[in-house]
């Protein structure tokens, strides 16, 4: 196992440089970083142009700028991904890239993860629930669900579910749930009880948010899956021996079931980290979506860069778990 | 099946349970029992702690609003204030007669203002500050890069005595707008405490180790106070936490806490207002769906206003046709400015006012209406082509001509914008009614198309004051690297510097008319109307009120702020 994974890191190297080549000069070609100066109403000093152009190494070509971001070599000590420098930004001079990442990194996890568990954890159980009463009026509801919930556009869906969470407050009059911020603040102070309702009052409507486009895709997965498993001769000579129709969901068809959700939640991964950029802005959560989409109103390259690598390497990494877990789950899978 | 039914019946039960108990801790928002607390928001994310540097703005200056003490401020009805906790008395002009010898004021502060460490404000306080807003060239601070240098960069000496600053400005300077170098329109936003420079080891007199304490002040959360508020809690990132300065000694404070967050998304005030988790805002983009939400919630004051930003169309006078000071008369006459207005703002700010005057709104005692009395930007076709005509141009079908040679056509530009794209297309279909033929090219780079003179005429925005005097001059100044149409007349000229170096406001406002009446009759610059700006707050809290005439916005009075009875 421990050979395999280190083939596996080791392998994901020329594909993070491959798309970190990619992703430089999409983003170099995608905006100009001195846009915000150029719009500026009175137009600034063009020496102060020149001063910027120079601090962002906007005076280099692309190839130069690229090599530099990578290794920091002829920089001015604060660029170079391989020292841990990001580079500076054009958000501020003192904007110090990789600081805010490792800052916003435990907000955003806090979401990602309760997000993940909860969407996993529904998917499965509704995907199980609807294979096995295949056509029943609940599989038509749950099916229903589940599209309405992949045909909803993030931003919307949020409007909806923070409007859900005001009216919901005004009936019962009391402020429970709240519609903007991460409470970091607001908890700070509190028992370990008030801890828990303020955490409760501020995850709650992100997390439904977020959970739900991935929900409704990995339940359809799950019951697929699940509606072949169960399908399967060796379930099918499971329930011939007698065993109970309990012991053969939940010991022999739902583990099976589980390794293709393993590759889509994978997948997936993806897709959550972009449901965070939407989800982060519109309760205010100041996490690495938000991070992102700061960065892209201040045509910030190297920040833009810097959430890029790391939602690249995010994805890798997913991978590399889900194709550890196969091993896990299926006893036929071993890693030599 | 009974136990599982028996299963699911607990599960909802306990469900029930922690929804009803954490319902009754109610942490979800808004502030808790008996706690005078109101909730501000920031629209923007402040990017530093003082406002000094370049990075600097008006969301740095909100979120500091009654920690950093300042000398004055504009009020709402564009009249201005001296700030009397602050000072001893008002500032006086020792010498304003340059004959007679250098400009010379002085400031004294008031004998029972100090810090919220108990230490005493002085005139050295004003002194370091004065220094760290100049530019590097006058030798006080190295690594300073103060966004606003021109006050300060005109002063020569500084003289400190206790708790009053003289200072004494260069061989022939004069500033009419002198009261300003630490009010809270500065680049500083007021003034900062030097002692704590010398706490922290850093001799002010020394540039790089002054260098050092500018950099301090804009990276730390400042613990100190000079204000009737001081910053508890908060980042840069998500909030700030202001408790009552305990050494404030003006009137007290009639609330607990200010909380103020950063919100950068306007999509979620009226849910989050609705929820009791804000109380008010005053956002800087104008949002006409937000303004409708919002005027539809019954316990929400909303007033829209016109802002600092005013629109305005300017002609290239080197281009070859727009050089003729007819052509251009007759364009602008056949703009019409009330559709441009009515079809970009009308339907959320019904009340708007064209601007006639290029520098001062119609509530300032300065006012002419300059623009009215010559047609332009009145959309009279009939009188546009008169003009044309008297000049000699001859319109040929649709298309003008002079000597049988087609007028233009025209590059009209602007920055990409819903509004400016909208009011461009407008200019075009007015100017088409004279046989005006306009291509409309937008642009994300203003700088460089204004800077090369790439536009034949263009719209774009001014970011207005009620400090104006410098104004005039770098607008039409015929050297002035901000004439960008290359406007040229040696009266205006002549009348802007005398603006800028006039002994007081009154004397630099008539010279301020005056060029602006020649700027006029030689149709350099049409005023559109200022961007209108709004803001809302819940009816809960008292003494608070929007004013545009300040970048402190409704902070402006945050001393003064109540809950209603």
């Amino acid at each position: 196992m421990l050979v395999y994974t280190v083939r596996r890191v080791l392998g994901a190297i020329p594909v993070l440089l491959l798309a970190s080549v990619l992703t430089f000069v999409l983003i170099d070609l995608s905006g100009d970083p001195l846009a915000d100066l150029h719009v500026q109403q009175p137009p600034p000093d063009p020496e102060v142009i020149q001063l910027q152009a120079e601090r962002l190494y906007l005076d280099r070509s692309m190839p130069e700028r690229y090599w530099l971001w990578m290794t920091g070599i002829g920089g001015n000590g604060d660029i170079g991904l391989l020292q841990g420098k990001f580079g500076p930004s054009t958000q501020s001079a003192t904007y110090d890239i990789g600081a805010n990442i490792a800052e916003r990194l435990g907000v955003t996890l806090r979401l990602v993860g309760a997000a993940m568990v909860f969407a996993l954890g529904l998917a499965v159980l509704t995907g199980v629930v609807s294979a096995m009463r295949q056509y029943s009026k609940l599989d038509y509801a749950l099916t229903f669900v589940g599209f309405l919930a992949l045909a909803m556009p993030t931003f919307w869906f949020a409007g909806l579910v923070q409007q859900a969470g005001v009216s919901f407050n005004e009936l019962v009059g009391t402020p429970f749930f709240a519609t903007v911020g991460d409470g970091t603040y607001q908890a700070q102070g509190l028992s370990p009880w008030g801890r828990f309702t303020n955490a409760l009052a501020y995850m709650t409507l992100p997390t439904i948010v977020l959970m739900l486009t991935s929900f409704a895709s990995w339940s359809r997965y799950q019951r697929t899956s699940m509606l072949e498993v169960l399908n399967s001769d060796y379930v099918r000579l499971a329930r011939a021996k007698g065993l109970p129709n309990r012991v053969v969901v939940r010991r022999h068809a739902l583990r099976t079931a589980l390794i293709p959700l393993t590759t889509v939640v994978a997948v997936g991964m993806a897709a959550i980290i972009d449901g965070t950029v939407l989800t982060e802005r519109v309760f205010q959560w100041r996490g690495l979506g938000e991070f992102f989409i700061q960065a892209v109103e201040a045509n910030d390259s190297f920040a833009l860069m810097a959430w890029l690598m790391l939602s690249g390497t995010t994805v890798i990494l997913a991978n590399l778990i889900a194709d550890l877990l196969y091993g896990v789950l299926d006893p036929r899978i071993r890693y030599e | 099946m009974h136990e599982r039914r028996k299963s699911l019946a607990l599960a909802a039960a306990g469900a029930s349970a922690m929804m009803v108990l954490t319902a009754c801790s109610g942490s979800g928002g808004g502030p808790a029992e008996g706690e005078r607390e109101v909730t501000w928001v920031i629209n923007s994310l402040p990017a530093a702690w003082a406002s000094t540097n370049g990075s600097g703005s008006v969301y740095t200056v909100q979120m500091l609003s009654g920690v950093i003490p300042h000398t004055g401020v504009w009020q709402p009805d564009g009249t201005y204030e001296y700030n009397m906790d602050v000072l001893a008395e008002e500032p006086q002009v020792i010498n304003d007669d340059l004959d007679a010898g250098p400009f010379q004021y002085s400031f004294t502060l008031h004998e029972d203002a100090v810090w919220s460490d108990g230490t005493p404000m002085t005139g050295e306080d004003l002194r370091v500050t004065a220094m760290m807003s100049a530019s590097p060239d006058e030798g006080y601070c190295t690594t300073c890069d103060s966004r606003g240098t021109t006050n300060a960069d005109m002063i020569d000496t500084m003289e400190v005595d206790g708790k009053t600053i003289t200072i004494t400005l260069k061989e022939g300077l004069s500033d009419p707008e002198w009261m300003s170098q630490f009010d809270s329109t500065s680049a500083s936003g007021g003034f900062y405490p030097s002692h704590l420079a010398e706490e922290n080891g850093w001799d002010v007199d020394d540039p790089d180790e002054l260098g050092e304490f500018f950099t301090w002040l804009h990276e730390t959360r400042p613990e100190w106070s000079g204000g009737p508020w001081m910053i508890v809690d908060g980042d840069l990132e998500n909030q700030v936490v202001k408790e009552p300065n305990p050494e404030w000694w003006g009137d007290p404070v009639q609330l607990d806490r200010i909380i103020m967050p950063f919100n950068t998304d306007e999509g979620t005030f009226v849910n989050a207002f609705n929820n009791g988790e804000i109380d008010g805002a005053n956002p800087a983009q104008f949002s006409e769906d937000v303004i409708a939400e919002l005027e539809g919630v019954p316990n929400a004051t909303v007033t829209i206003g016109e802002g600092s930003t005013w629109e305005h169309i300017d002609i290239n006078t080197e281009n070859e046709w727009l050089s003729d000071v007819e052509l251009r008369r007759a364009i602008f006459t056949a703009i019409d400015r009330d559709d441009i207005a009515n079809r970009t703002y009308g339907q959320g700010f019904p009340d708007y006012e064209l601007k006639n005057n290029h520098i001062f709104d119609s509530n300032s005692e300065y006012y002419v209406d300059h623009i009215t009395p010559t047609g332009q930007g009145s959309g009279d076709t009939e009188a546009a082509l008169e003009i044309l005509e008297e000049a000699g141009y001859e319109l040929d079908g649709d298309t003008l001509t002079l000597d049988g040679e087609q007028v233009g056509p025209f590059r009209l530009r602007s920055t990409d914008t819903v509004v400016r794209n909208n009011s461009v297309q407008l200019i075009q279909a007015h100017l088409a009614e004279i046989g005006i033929d306009t291509t409309i090219e937008m642009t994300d780079n203003l700088g460089e198309m204004l800077v090369g003179q790439d536009y034949d005429i263009v719209e774009f925005g001014w970011s207005g004051s009620p400090y104006f005097t410098s104004s005039p001059e770098q607008f039409w100044h015929s050297e002035s690297s901000s004439n960008f149409g290359g406007y040229s007349n040696s009266e205006v000229d002549e009348l802007t510097e005398m603006t800028g170096t006039a002994a007081n406001r009154d004397e630099a406002a008539e010279y301020a008319n005056q060029a602006m009446e020649i700027l006029v009759e030689d149709a350099y610059v049409l005023p559109l109307l200022a961007d209108p700006n709004y803001f809302f707050v819940n009816d809960r809290v008292a003494g608070i009120e929007d004013n545009l005439y300040s970048s402190l916005r409704a902070t402006y009075n945050i001393g003064e702020w109540s809950l209603a009875e």
